[in-house]
């Protein structure tokens, strides 16, 4: 497909760039590797004074920190940085160059800037959660697989639409450049099941900062706890917020162009 | 005989960079073996400013001149050589040393971006302990000087590049330094902002006494407040003294501007044509031949006005950065 | 020393004006600051309350206060100095800084003590609510209340100068965010901030006494919580103080050091 080939086009980009670095590839799996011993260690030191935190063993933790370094660095290698430049271009002027391109805006904003080095994540993602689903066995079937992938694209298409949205505010207030930052913040709590948390803060990383739907939601549905609300919820969420970001956008983009919105 | 407010000798200052390649291979080998470059930017250079001088500072990009004023103001620490300023040697930071100069960066900020310049000054008094009348004597001189009235109040970033080039170089000067180092301060700036702080600048040093050096690449800059110019290329000096005989030394021609009453008239016979627009023709004509073409065009031409011009200064310029190319 | 109170009283003026420019993120920093040890503070505590209602020598809700104290701590001591000085270096900030007829810290310095003057209170008050949500407990004697205060002034001052003299690395490396990962991971573990220390393994505690990390933020803790005695209390104040010169003596070394690279390369 045409998209395809255009995003491998940015991604070639970004890593003839980063190759003039030497070493570079070295110090972010240093880095990643360090964030990833943070919260195996805190692991350890909590499954070392008990058998279940909230009813979840410890290698379903370990499945769920898995999951949160794979969406981690989902976000991280493209959805993040695009939305960064998005928000950049609107402050120097720049996204008027991308307006004249023939392609699609919001598609080209979404994918022109990637984080190659965010690929390290993902590959500790998946090998800590590799790691998990041998340890858990036979528990985790062909049904659990399959809803863990759905979870998986319906909580990154909530993720994108919800950068997407934060992101298109800067069409009307120019000093928002460290919005994405409260992400990024509240992220940090994705690393323990959200069910964890007393409500009021429950609801906040559901409904508000939607961090429940990138790590924890696909963790359930790997270790068998989905419910059909939840399930039904992520994916009526997912469309709902594509939708309505999209429909954001093209209105931020008319105010941008100066006609009337 | 005064001792120099300035005094330079054979000062040198070396870089040592790695190679950047530009094709795949080169740069994947790279990831193995680095090379390293020694670039001299400045290259055993010689001169002196006298306490009240206002000196001009010339040469192409890279050709030195930051390089120069950052070792003169204790930034850089030279390779080679000599360099004192005021009796101090500048890299060694004496706090004395640094309460009687400044360097003023064209393009480059000291205000803090968020808050009214006025607070960026304060900071300043504090900084350079500027006792409260001079202080407040000194901010009254530059506001005039300077027409901040209207700016002193606004956040620094809803200033325009002018604006917020007037009050950088105000900050610079609260502490009233006797010696005032300028890099590109008009760069970027429009041609009225840039002749008001020209003017500025030659108003600071008539007033306070202050030794100028200053670089710059537009002409009109050091032509309007040096009489004395120093030409840097490729780290060496190429020239040391007035403007006038720079100008003298290297020019070889001459342009004679003449505004006839017959618009048709073909002037090529008395020398090179660079311009003809309703009348008024521009001619450049070899120095020695002056005299005679100017006799000629009285002579036979219905001449209605003439003027007789030296090129314009970028010319010169060129011609002597030409020289100094190996 | 008068010119030096003018320096700060100014920079302090600056510092307030240029935080209620950037009042939303430092909203969004602040709710960061929070949610972290809230995040421990839960986690811990549903350990807790499925081991009988305590791990360790903590009860949950000596947990609650514990985290909750420690967030006051970690702000009370907190510095952004190391990611601030390599975006100096990067951009050459650094050279009017150096033009100053006064050492850069100072300023610095005052910045952070300025920006502190007015999140505290704001965290104060997120701390007391937090601590009647989860009904935090702390029994400190009466001498260890006096005795918190030098204690957390000291624990900023050690915090501060070794992190301003770390924060020059970027003298010598633009791999400063490696070097502010490896050590905030490690004040990560050894301060406290995952899990108290008595927790933890005791190999661990060892290097963390050794280090300064324990001086800087798990010390002030323990005493406010009422956890240490007087000997060691009063011991923890040595340490504390020998970590104070010592980053001193640090401080005067790397910078002088730093200078000279610095305008021997330039920027």
């Amino acid at each position: 497909m045409k998209y395809l080939r255009l995003l491998g086009a940015f991604f070639w980009v970004s890593v003839a760039g980063e190759l003039a670095y030497r070493v570079n590839f070295l110090w972010q799996l240093f880095q990643s590797i360090l964030s990833l011993v943070v919260s195996l260690v805190g692991l350890g030191v909590i499954f070392s004074y008990t058998d279940t935190l909230g009813g979840w063993r410890p290698d379903e933790i370990l499945a769920l920190v898995g999951v949160y370094f794979l969406v981690g660095g989902m976000i991280g290698l493209v959805i993040q940085p695009g939305m960064e430049q998005l928000i950049e271009s609107v402050r120097d002027g720049t996204l008027d160059f991308t307006l004249t391109k023939p392609e699609d805006a919001q598609l080209i904003v979404s994918i022109r800037r990637v984080e190659i080095w965010r690929l390290i994540d993902i590959g500790l993602g998946l090998a800590v959660l590799a790691t998990a689903l041998i340890r858990l066995g036979e528990k985790v079937g062909g049904w659990q697989a399959g809803m863990f992938i759905l979870m998986l694209i319906a909580g990154a298409v909530i993720i994108y639409s919800f950068f997407l949205i934060l992101a298109t505010l800067s069409f009307w207030f120019v000093r928002v450049e460290n919005i994405l930052v409260i992400f990024q913040s509240m992220y940090e709590a994705g690393r323990w099941p959200v069910s964890l948390y007393p409500g009021w803060l429950r609801y906040g990383l559901t409904f508000i900062i939607p961090v429940a739907f990138a790590t924890t939601v696909p963790a359930e549905a790997l270790t068998g706890r989905l419910t059909w609300e939840t399930l039904l919820g992520a994916v009526v969420l997912a469309v709902v917020l594509l939708t309505v970001s999209r429909v954001f956008w093209r209105v931020g983009l008319r105010h941008y162009s100066g006609t009337s919105a | 005989m005064i001792s120099p407010a300035i005094h330079i000798k054979d000062l040198r200052k070396v870089y040592i960079v790695s190679r950047q390649e530009a094709s795949t291979r080169a740069t994947l080998q790279s990831l193995v073996h680095r090379r390293k470059l020694e670039i001299p930017a400045v290259d055993g250079i010689s001169f002196g400013l006298a306490s009240g001088e206002i000196v001009g500072f010339l040469g192409p990009n890279g050709a030195g001149k930051t390089t120069t004023l950052k070792m003169l103001s204790g930034l850089l620490h030279p390779t080679a050589g000599e360099v004192t300023v005021l009796g101090y040697i500048p890299w060694k930071r004496e706090k004395s040393f640094l309460r009687q100069i400044t360097l003023v960066m064209g393009q480059r900020n000291q205000l803090v971006w968020d808050i009214p310049a006025l607070h960026s000054f304060e900071l300043n008094r504090a900084i350079y302990r500027i006792p409260a009348e001079d202080y407040h004597r000194m901010l009254g001189e530059l506001t005039e000087l300077l027409e901040l009235e209207p700016l002193l109040y606004k956040p620094v970033r809803n200033l325009s590049l002018g604006e917020r080039m007037k009050c950088e170089i105000a900050a610079a000067l609260l502490h009233r330094p006797s010696v005032v180092f300028l890099d590109e301060p008009t760069i970027g700036l429009d041609v009225t902002m840039q002749r008001r702080i020209r003017s500025f600048i030659a108003e600071y040093n008539r007033r306070f006494g202050a030794t100028v050096l200053l670089t710059s690449h537009y002409m009109a800059d050091v032509e309007a407040l040096c009489r004395r110019v120093v030409v840097i290329h490729h780290g060496r000096l190429l020239f040391d003294g007035d403007l006038s005989i720079l100008v003298q030394k290297f020019t070889s021609h001459k342009t004679i501007v003449v505004q006839l009453g017959d618009y048709q008239a073909d002037l090529r016979s008395y020398g090179e044509v660079v311009s003809c627009a309703d009348g008024r023709f521009t001619l450049r004509v070899p120095k020695a031949k002056t005299a005679h073409v100017t006799e000629r065009l009285l002579a036979d031409l219905p001449v209605i006005d003439l003027l007789v011009e030296d090129p314009p200064i970028e010319e010169v310029i060129e011609r002597v950065f030409a020289q100094g190319n190996p | 020393m008068k010119a030096l109170a003018e320096l700060y009283l100014q920079q302090f003026k600056t510092t307030l004006a240029s935080m209620f420019q950037y009042r939303a993120s430092l909203l969004i920093w602040m709710i960061g600051q929070v949610l972290e040890p809230l995040v421990y503070l839960i986690v811990w505590s549903i350990v807790s309350n499925t081991s009988g209602g305590s791990v360790g020598n903590y009860t949950t809700k000596e947990f609650a206060g514990y985290f909750i104290v420690l967030m006051l701590v970690n702000q009370f001591t907190y510095t952004w100095i190391m990611y601030e000085f390599e975006y100096r270096v990067r951009q050459g900030a650094l050279s009017f800084a150096l033009l100053r007829p006064v050492h850069p810290i100072h300023s610095d310095l005052a910045d952070n003590v300025s920006s502190k003057l007015i999140t505290l209170p704001i965290m104060i008050l997120i701390a007391a609510g937090l601590a009647v949500i989860f009904h935090a407990s702390i029994s400190p004697a009466p001498w260890a209340i006096a005795l918190f205060i030098p204690v957390l002034l000291l624990a900023f001052m050690v915090r501060f100068l070794i992190e301003w003299t770390l924060a020059l690395a970027a003298f010598w490396t633009t791999r400063v965010g490696a070097i502010n990962q490896t050590y905030f991971v490690l004040m990560l573990f050894l301060s406290g901030q995952i899990a108290p220390l008595t927790l933890l393994p005791s190999p661990v505690r060892v290097a963390a006494g050794i280090l300064p990390f324990r001086w800087m933020i798990g010390f002030p803790v323990e005493l406010l919580l009422g956890r240490l005695t007087l000997v060691e209390t009063l011991t923890g104040l040595g340490a504390q103080a020998a970590w104070l010169l010592a980053g001193f003596v640090l401080l005067r070394i790397v910078w002088r050091a730093g200078v000279r690279i610095y305008s021997a390369v330039g920027a």
